[in-house]
């Protein structure tokens, strides 16, 4: 059983309060109404009900996690289920650290590391090998345009 | 990896950090060690094809470009003796003491970027690889043809050297397979290499008898431009066998192969080829389990990170983004995509802290020195023995001295060397030197480490002149020193003659505005607009009609299956309340003038006129599902495309479940001559509705008439699940398309069944036509903003690689389906991805710009005449007030806009406007040194 | 004529393309006889008619553009 209140569920779901309103109101989201303007709603109900909306497994967990701990107070928030951002997902007490770990010297790798530290973040990169490149730096060439891989 | 504490915001994670004996900042990267080393290994690198040696370096173009020892194979490590290469070392970098170390780092985020496996034959005896030496995987036929692969690019076979004229290609070895290995996906890029792989084979061999054979069964070309190099690849004469060979025999003497398979119409075939390919796979690899577990991520029933529809780069940790092939098998453009993708992803979660931990290199003041003599210093790189093995170098410093202006040439081992680098700084002031030349390796590449060195040393980076005297001389003329000494003095003449002429050029700096403007206002560009919002950009976002969320109205699921709806609405709803993006309805681009970092338009919002300044722009103006003129319909109400499907089943599916008999029929539109491309969403769509169609009623007969059913990745699953639950799929040859008639109230649809080698025609209550996507009208945005489209009307990317999001005009960004037909993931992907790309502008206040550009002189009359030639619209003309107090006419040019062709240049009769760093005179100069001996 | 022609050659070649193919034949140690000297331009399109003239005019046996 999942205590929480409709706002709570709207910010995890990523959903405006309204909408978490109209489900428990039209009887879409099964959920009884208990002290301090809180829901009770079955978990297996919550489940059912965000596979049926298309809600990813992973937000699911999220939210069935806290069925024992109902204090969502300032402590540690989840993400919302559709983005990672700052505003929704956590609210930290100090500030984030303003360095990414990129694992993995390929193509990929090395596009994310060039965006990061062009746009002020500062990037260490570990590869496994002794060089860069990946299997990309394998290739001959690369289609369409028969450009050398290169 | 070793282990990872800590929560998005703050991560600490530790690394292994494996000895490489070798250390870097000593090493000259001469190649001696490896030279000396008497250890032999196959060279990974070369998938085996060769040996390499213990002491190595990946490849010849690695980065970092230093050396290695391999502690597995290295003779003094495993066996305490030899260090052959700790004698010759000419730096002492050799350092058997290094031992492993732990590395702790903070992090505010991580990108997981460990790519894939290729996926290994062995275990299949049935196609030989391993027993017969014939049979190549394709990463393996990659080094084969590659100039700096283990052949120099002459391609021959493995067992007797001799070039093959008969190659046949085997797909999905190791893809969509459940059968002998777990690999149910498609590896998406098997089909396309392979189709580049005969290309490229027909152009390294000559002469007639040719036979490239493709064994196939669905030739997935479903990117873009694809299908256009598919059909050349027919025109050329590769053959495309649909059949899957289920052995390969070793050929006559043990050379070649033999293959068996079966036809389409069940023929049983013999074939005997040169060598066989085999189109192997991509496999999540074990180290990617591996940081799996570190990193306590979930994966998916086929190891690869798990990540859904709407959140295409997270994964199930909050804070750890994931990038490349490990978040699903696919080809360079999306990998790299992605990895834009993933590092907005970490921008966005680290966004407080930007700009906290970077910081910018200083340089002394620059000195002046106009009103000073030239004084000219050559410093002639040995590059170890690479130049210095056939040039005499010596001679060359020798003749430098001879030349005018100079005060200094001196001969360096290794000019890029750090301690090199210092020696320079020094001779630069010792001898007050203010014009450099360096005779080396190529500008290409290292004319910026030089431009640094003079920076250091006060002096304007354009003072230095290199002569590339490693890869255009004595790599390519290994056999005459003679000449090629002659020749480096020519071209260090050439280069002293350009260096005198030279003067100090400022880059230039233009003020960045830190806004965006995004066009347009469906899924892309609503994800583009949060993404920059998110990043505490000021965004405009542009909507032409009165509500937001464009095609995202008529789809009803992704491809994993959730629901659009419920999340568009919250999408929209988040950038209505943003409080850094403004959007306006209604709305359409007037005009756009200036270039990246300070664009203005005037955008008509309900009839009225107001002006925009944005820094940057991206482009999503979409695209539409195409009326299909064939197939009946408009003419019977049973007859719909996709998205009215989907209409009926969100709104009336009861309306469906009574159906007898659907029949899909796919690429209406797409892949023919009208529209030569693959609408790439089709297969799966049709696919999708076929399953929820079986849901409704497991008993409804269902035909998906297609020409190749292309669900890639593992979009796979659901063609296989759709052929479990019974859904029939009959191929159609395009020249032979089914014929849609009716017969009394009844529909009916004849198509040949290529299987059952024979017409057939099936009765339909429903016919849903999978419809071509075409792009909005993009034409008055391509005059606009003089950017590109391609023959179909898709906004192009400045590289079809390498630059997936960026438009060739700097300052530009596409994403969403006016620059090809994708799925919703990969539409979120690549607007996240465009957000990133724009930021790496937007979070600097000025730009700086490369200082080869176009610059007017005082001999420009205003004639005009380069008006017309400059592509990049960089040139202007304009009326001044002249000494004699009449008004004149030149020409100005925009820094921002101008690349520095030098069309302009070239154009105007009277030395009006030259290009900096390439004036008339200093080319003429080089021309005359260059003939000066002639 | 007892001695071999050997021919002068002054090539102008565009940094994104023909210099960067020049720089790639030695990568892959490609061979050719070393009788051009390269002219490095940043776009053939800034290769002046007076600067082919030139050539010409100064001895050159044959001059290459190369974009």
């Amino acid at each position: 059983m999942i205590e929480i209140r409709v706002g709570q569920l709207a910010d995890r779901l990523g959903v405006h309060r309204n909408t978490v309103t109209n489900w428990i109101r039209s009887g879409k989201l099964r959920a009884t109404a208990t002290v301090g303007k809180k829901y009770l709603i079955e978990k297996e109900a919550l489940l059912q009900f965000c596979r049926e909306q298309g809600i990813p497994d992973i937000v699911m967990q999220t939210v069935s996690e806290f069925s024992s701990v109902p204090s969502f107070g300032n402590a540690h928030t989840p993400s919302s289920p559709f983005s990672h951002t700052p505003n929704q997902e956590v609210t930290m007490s100090a500030k984030p650290i303003g360095s990414v770990l990129v694992v993995g010297g390929g193509i990929a790798g090395m596009q994310a590391t060039l965006d990061l530290a062009n746009s002020g973040y500062y990037v260490h990169m570990v590869e496994k090998s002794a060089g860069i490149g990946g299997v990309m730096s394998q290739l001959d060439k690369t289609f369409p345009t028969n450009d050398c891989a290169m | 990896m070793v282990e990872v504490s800590g929560d998005v915001g703050n991560f600490t994670v530790k690394v292994k950090k494996n000895p490489r004996y070798i250390e870097m900042d000593k090493c000259i990267a001469c190649g001696l060690c490896a030279q000396k080393c008497p250890r032999k290994v196959d060279d990974e690198f070369n998938m085996g094809l060769n040996q390499r040696k213990s002491a190595f370096i990946k490849y010849g173009q690695s980065v970092p470009l230093k050396y290695a020892i391999d502690g597995q194979s290295c003779i003094y490590l495993t066996r305490g003796k030899c260090k052959a290469c700790e004698k010759f070392c000419p730096t002492s970098a050799i350092n058997f003491e290094e031992k492993e170390q732990i590395v702790t780092l903070n992090v505010g985020a991580v990108i997981l970027a460990p790519g894939f496996k290729p996926f290994d034959p062995s275990g299949f005896d049935f196609y030989g690889y391993g027993k017969i030496r014939d049979v190549v995987t394709s990463l393996e036929y990659e080094r084969l043809l590659s100039s700096s692969g283990p052949c120099m690019g002459h391609l021959v076979r493995p067992s007797d050297r001799q070039e093959p004229r008969r190659i046949a290609w085997i797909q999905c070895v190791g893809s969509r397979n459940t059968n002998r290995c777990d690999n149910g996906y498609c590896s998406s890029v098997c089909c396309m290499y392979a189709i580049k792989e005969a290309l490229v084979t027909a152009e390294h061999t000559s002469g007639g008898g040719l036979d490239q054979a493709i064994f196939y069964m669905d030739i997935r070309s479903h990117g873009k431009e694809f299908d256009r190099f598919y059909e050349g690849a027919k025109a050329k004469g590769v053959r495309f066998v649909r059949a899957r060979p289920h052995s390969i025999d070793p050929g006559q003497d043990n050379h070649g192969v033999t293959l068996r398979y079966t036809t389409e119409d069940g023929r049983m075939q013999v074939e005997d080829f040169d060598m066989a390919v085999l189109s192997i796979g991509m496999e999540p690899s074990a180290d990617s389990q591996g940081l799996a577990g570190i990193f306590n991520l979930e994966l998916d029933h086929y190891r690869f990170a798990k990540t859904t529809d709407f959140a295409p780069v997270s994964t199930t940790r909050p804070g750890v983004f994931v990038a490349g092939a490990f978040q699903a098998p696919k080809a360079i453009p999306r990998a790299v995509a992605e990895a834009s993708t993933a590092a907005c992803e970490a921008a966005v979660a680290l966004m407080p802290s930007r700009g906290e931990l970077t910081q910018q290199k200083t340089y002394p003041a620059e000195r002046s020195v106009s009103a000073d003599e030239v004084r000219i210093g050559v410093f002639v790189c040995s590059c170890g023995i690479n130049i210095a093995g056939i040039v005499n170098v010596d001679e060359v410093t020798k003749y430098a001295r001879t030349l005018p202006h100079v005060v200094l040439a001196e001969n360096n081992l290794f000019s890029c060397s750090a301690d090199t680098q210092e020696l320079m700084a020094k001779k630069i002031s010792e001898h007050r030197l203010n014009r450099v030349v360096i005779a080396a390796c190529t500008p290409r590449t290292h004319e910026p480490l030089f431009q640094d060195t003079l920076m250091v040393s006060a002096l304007n980076p354009y003072l230095v002149e290199m002569a590339n005297i490693r890869n255009q001389n004595s790599w390519v003329h290994q056999r005459e020193p003679e000449r090629a000494t002659a020749k480096a003095k020519d071209q260090v003449r050439m280069a002293v003659a350009k260096a005198g002429l030279s003067v100090p050029i400022q880059r230039s700096k233009v003020n960045v505005v830190p806004k965006a403007l995004v066009i347009g206002g469906g899924m892309a560009g609503m994800h583009a607009a949060l993404s920059l919002a998110d990043q505490d950009f000021q965004t405009v976002l542009l909507e032409k009609s009165d509500r937001l969320g464009g095609n995202g109205w008529r789809v009803n699921t992704t491809d994993r299956g959730l629901a659009v709806r419920p999340y568009l609405e919250s999408v929209i709803e988040r950038v209505e309340k943003h409080p850094k993006i403004k959007v306006l309805k209604n709305a359409e681009l007037k005009t756009a003038v200036g270039s990246v970092g300070s664009f203005v338009s005037e955008v008509r919002v309900d009839g009225e006129e107001r002006a925009v300044t944005y820094g940057v722009a991206v482009i999503a103006t979409g695209g539409k599902e195409s009326r299909p003129e064939e197939y009946l319909y408009d003419e019977d109400s049973r007859v719909m495309t996709h998205l009215e499907f989907d209409a009926v089943m969100r709104d009336n599916p009861a309306a469906l479940k009574k159906a007898q008999s659907v029949v899909f029929i796919q690429c209406v539109g797409s892949r023919d001559e009208r529209r030569p491309y693959c609408s790439r969403v089709c297969c799966t769509h049709s696919v999708k509705a076929a399953i929820a169609l079986k849901e409704l009623n497991s008993q409804m007969n269902i035909y998906v008439l297609n020409r190749d059913i292309r669900t890639y990745g593992e979009r796979e699953d659901l063609y296989r699940k759709a052929r479990d639950l019974g859904v029939i799929f009959i191929r159609y040859d395009v020249d032979r398309k089914p014929v849609v008639r009716r017969e009394g109230d009844d529909l009916a649809v004849d198509v040949f069944d290529p299987i059952l080698q024979m017409p057939v025609s099936i009765a339909a209550d429903h016919l849903v036509l999978a419809a071509a996507i075409e792009p909005n009208v993009t034409k008055d945005l391509v005059e606009l903003y003089k950017c590109a489209a391609n023959a179909d009307g898709f906004l192009n990317e400045a590289h079809p690689k390498l630059r997936p999001v960026d438009m060739a005009v700097d300052g530009l960004f596409v994403a969403g389906l006016c620059n090809y037909p994708k799925p919703l993931n990969e539409t979120i992907a690549q607007a996240k991805a465009a957000a990133a790309r724009a930021a790496t502008i937007l979070s600097q206040t000025e730009m700086t710009l490369d200082a080869i550009k176009s610059f007017v002189t005082e001999k420009c009359d205003g004639c005009a005449l380069c008006l017309d030639v400059c592509p990049y619209r960089a040139l202007q003309l304009e009326d001044y007030q002249g000494d004699d107090s009449r008004t004149h006419r030149r020409i100005t040019t925009d820094p921002a806009l101008c690349k520095g062709c030098g069309l302009c240049a070239a154009t105007c009769p009277k030395g009006g406007v030259y290009v900096h760093g390439f004036t008339l005179d200093q080319l003429k100069a080089q021309v005359a040194a260059a003939l000066e001996a002639a | 004529m007892s001695e071999k022609f050997e021919p002068v050659i002054l090539g102008f070649l565009c940094n994104w393309c023909a210099y960067a193919g020049g720089d790639l034949a030695g990568v892959s140690r490609l061979q050719y006889p070393p009788n051009m000297r390269a002219v490095r331009v940043m776009c053939t399109g800034m290769v002046h008619p007076d600067l082919v003239l030139e050539a010409f005019n100064r001895g050159a046996d044959g001059v290459l553009v190369m974009g």
